[in-house]
């Protein structure tokens, strides 16, 4: 069935990204309006915009609202819905319910997204199928007593997992016995809080492994192709930073066992619309399964540059029931992408969320570089929603090439009025080992020492400025009444801009 | 008269960074600096979008004020942010005087570093902490983080209750250094 209408579960840049494919494919847009950011740019992008903002549940979040959205999406009588990343992207229910009510679920199978997103369901299929797994507990560990026992078992390090995790919440790395009771507290408490689900497992916890993901795309009448491979090693307590496909670290070969093994782990859930199994990948190239993710990533766009594919349009014409239209042999990697993440965080203060209005953002126009943003200037970043503002994705031939226009590209990125990421990047580029493509998820903590660059005379010309503002202020103080708002005098740098 | 001895008194200033490096300035307004011995200009503009910007040997760097309360400021350099305050040669001295009358004792304040709820608080008042212990979880953004003190010492006071929402930087234990 064509799809002629699609709700989007979703904001920011991935209702923006899904917007553009269905506007491209004529297929009508809806979006959901909540009471946290009324204003937001993706409500303008869509053709229509559904009305959450009138009620507010402190209890359900407008996004996690199963019932509402299925009656919503009824009501207008759209074909289908896109969960999008996160919020109910990998809830089997939602899937469920579209399903019982006849709305085109743009994504896999109830029953896959339930087989996959149960850990110990998931790592049994992988068994079975002869996908080389790690060692850890059988199902969910019942008390810090069993995660003790089996830890000592195994050896340490060993990490906790949400049961139902997902995005690095919920997961907590122990190097010694003495700290497995409180760990295990802290990732049961996160898990329950972010996924409703307390359930944690334990395995072996591979010290400096890479972290290679590869992206499925399977139809509903069996076939099944991988677009090679996505290296997400650059992490933060297990979040991404930033991705690249392909990976420095996989030759032709491997390419082809992983990605085969990848198929292999789709196949065994009768998996269709795009996913991405992530693996290990220890120094010796021995890898191993970790778990498929039932939806599109944040980073798929590195895949998209690299193939040429749009992956939002292959799920939604997967969803109508069409068959791919290419087979592996067709897939060809070409050229590098690299995907820098740009978040509100402050990463002189240990990654802290930096809340706050976007005054302006700007970026250079390149046929190379492409930026998927939910914000512009003026936007709010509320507390709400997970700090990602942007992410910047830079193409080259070469690694080299896209590593190079990366430094151009971030320079002229420019963002005022909140703390981002983007000296962290800047710091990135700067280490040899990173531009060798020598690096694993350990990168930060060990090869990273300072998590932002600044050039030398930086911090010089701050101080210059806030002496020179400083100096300028006295000077029109002798004058002028001094401006003060809320009680808090305001900058005349700023106070020029508003009285234009 | 006095107008023109306050102007002279005011023209020298000092950025004093959060590391207590001192960054001195004979007379900002003139956007004139000594850099290695020679006098070069800086020059402050604005682009048709609104950006601040600096133009120092011919490179631009994005400016923006990120906090300003009083003579403190925050300033952001292409993307880096940088805490000074700004000081004439009189308060400086008088600054750098009352810091050494300081009672090294004093208790120190472990201080929110986001917003957020918190979900735990693993010290006692009375009870030892020493430097990189948890003392409360934190939860904002969905993540639930650890705050760790930074010295050893004996907690004097908690000022904050599990479950209790708190700003960024707000005082959340007190800590007698040991």
């Amino acid at each position: 069935m064509k799809i002629k209408s699609l709700l989007i579960a979703n904001r920011g840049e991935i209702a923006i990204r899904i917007i553009k494919t269905a506007r491209k494919m004529g297929i009508r847009s809806y979006v959901i309006k909540t009471a946290k950011e009324p204003n937001a740019w993706y409500l303008e992008e869509a053709d229509e915009v559904i009305d959450f903002s009138g009620k507010y549940d402190e209890v359900i979040p407008e996004f996690l609202d199963i019932e509402r959205i299925i009656k919503s999406a009824k009501k207008h009588k759209v074909d289908a819905i896109h969960p999008g990343y996160g919020f109910l992207a990998e809830n089997p229910d939602f899937a469920r319910r579209c399903e019982e009510e006849k709305i085109i679920f743009v994504g896999p199978s109830s029953d896959a997204i339930y087989r996959m997103g149960h850990k110990t369901i998931a790592k049994e299929l992988a068994r079975k199928h002869g996908v080389p797994l790690l060692g850890g507990s059988p199902g969910a560990v019942r008390d810090a007593e069993e995660a003790r026992k089996i830890a000592n078992e195994i050896g340490y390090p060993v990490i906790l997992k949400a049961a139902a995790g997902g995005g690095g919440r919920g997961m907590r790395v122990v190097n010694r016995e003495k700290d497995i009771e409180r760990m295990f507290t802290l990732a049961t408490n996160e898990a329950a809080k972010a996924f409703n689900n307390p359930d944690v497992f334990l395995e072996r916890f591979v010290r400096e492994p890479r972290h290679i993901e590869f992206q499925i795309l399977a139809d509903q009448h069996g076939n099944v192709v991988h677009l090679g491979e996505r290296e997400c090693s650059v992490q933060r307590k297990h979040q991404k930073l930033l991705e690249e496909s392909p990976s420095p670290a996989l030759d032709k070969a491997l390419r082809k066992k992983m990605g085969d093994a990848a198929v292999n782990i789709a196949r065994s859930v009768n998996y269709y619309s795009a996913g991405t199994v992530e693996f290990l990948l220890d120094t010796d190239n021995s890898f191993s399964f970790m778990e498929m993710n039932t939806r599109i990533q944040v980073e798929h766009p590195v895949t998209e540059m690299v193939t040429g594919i749009d992956l939002i349009e292959q799920m939604i014409l997967i969803a109508e029931g069409e068959k791919l239209p290419f087979a592996q042999k067709d897939i060809k990697l070409k050229g590098w992408a690299i995907e820098w993440r740009i978040n509100a965080e402050d990463v002189q203060s240990g990654f802290s969320p930096s809340l706050g209005t976007i005054e302006k953002i700007s970026w250079p126009e390149h046929e190379n570089i492409r930026v998927d943003t939910g914000v512009r200037d003026g936007s709010v970043i509320t507390p709400y929603f997970d700090s990602m503002i942007a992410k910047l994705i830079v193409y080259g031939d070469t690694r080299e090439k896209a590593l190079q226009l990366s430094s151009q590209a971030i320079r002229k990125f420019w963002i005022t009025g909140t703390k981002t990421t983007l000296a962290f990047c800047r710091a990135v580029l700067q280490n040899s080992n990173f531009r060798k493509g020598n690096f694993n998820t350990s990168f930060l903590s060990k090869e990273l020492k300072l998590h932002y660059h600044n050039e030398p005379d930086e911090a010089l010309l701050a101080a210059f400025f806030a002496t020179y503002d400083y100096a300028r202020e006295i000077n029109e103080n002798e004058e002028k009444p001094l401006h003060t708002e809320n009680g808090k005098s305001i900058t005349p740098w700023v106070l020029k801009k508003r009285l234009r | 008269m006095a107008r023109e001895a306050k102007k002279k008194k005011s023209s020298k200033l000092i950025a004093l960074s959060s590391t207590n490096k001192a960054y001195e300035f004979k007379n900002p307004l003139e956007k004139r600096i000594k850099y290695q011995g020679k006098v070069v200009d800086i020059k402050l503009h604005e682009d048709p979008k609104g950006f601040s910007y600096i133009v120092w040997k011919n490179k631009k760097y994005l400016l923006d004020v990120i906090e300003k309360k009083q003579n403190r400021y925050t300033i952001m350099i292409n993307g880096v942010w940088h805490s000074f305050s700004v000081e004439t040669p009189v308060s400086l001295k008088r600054r750098r005087y009352l810091e050494q009358q300081v009672d090294a004792s004093a208790a120190v304040s472990i201080e929110a570093p986001m917003p957020g709820k918190i979900i735990d608080i693993m010290v006692e008042e009375g009870g030892e902490v020493k430097e990189g212990d948890p003392i409360v979880i934190l939860e904002a953004m969905k993540m639930q983080n650890e705050i760790s003190s930074h010295i050893t010492g004996i907690v004097k006071s908690i000022s904050v209750k599990k479950n209790e929402s708190v700003m960024k930087d707000d005082v959340l234990i007190e800590i007698q250094r040991s």
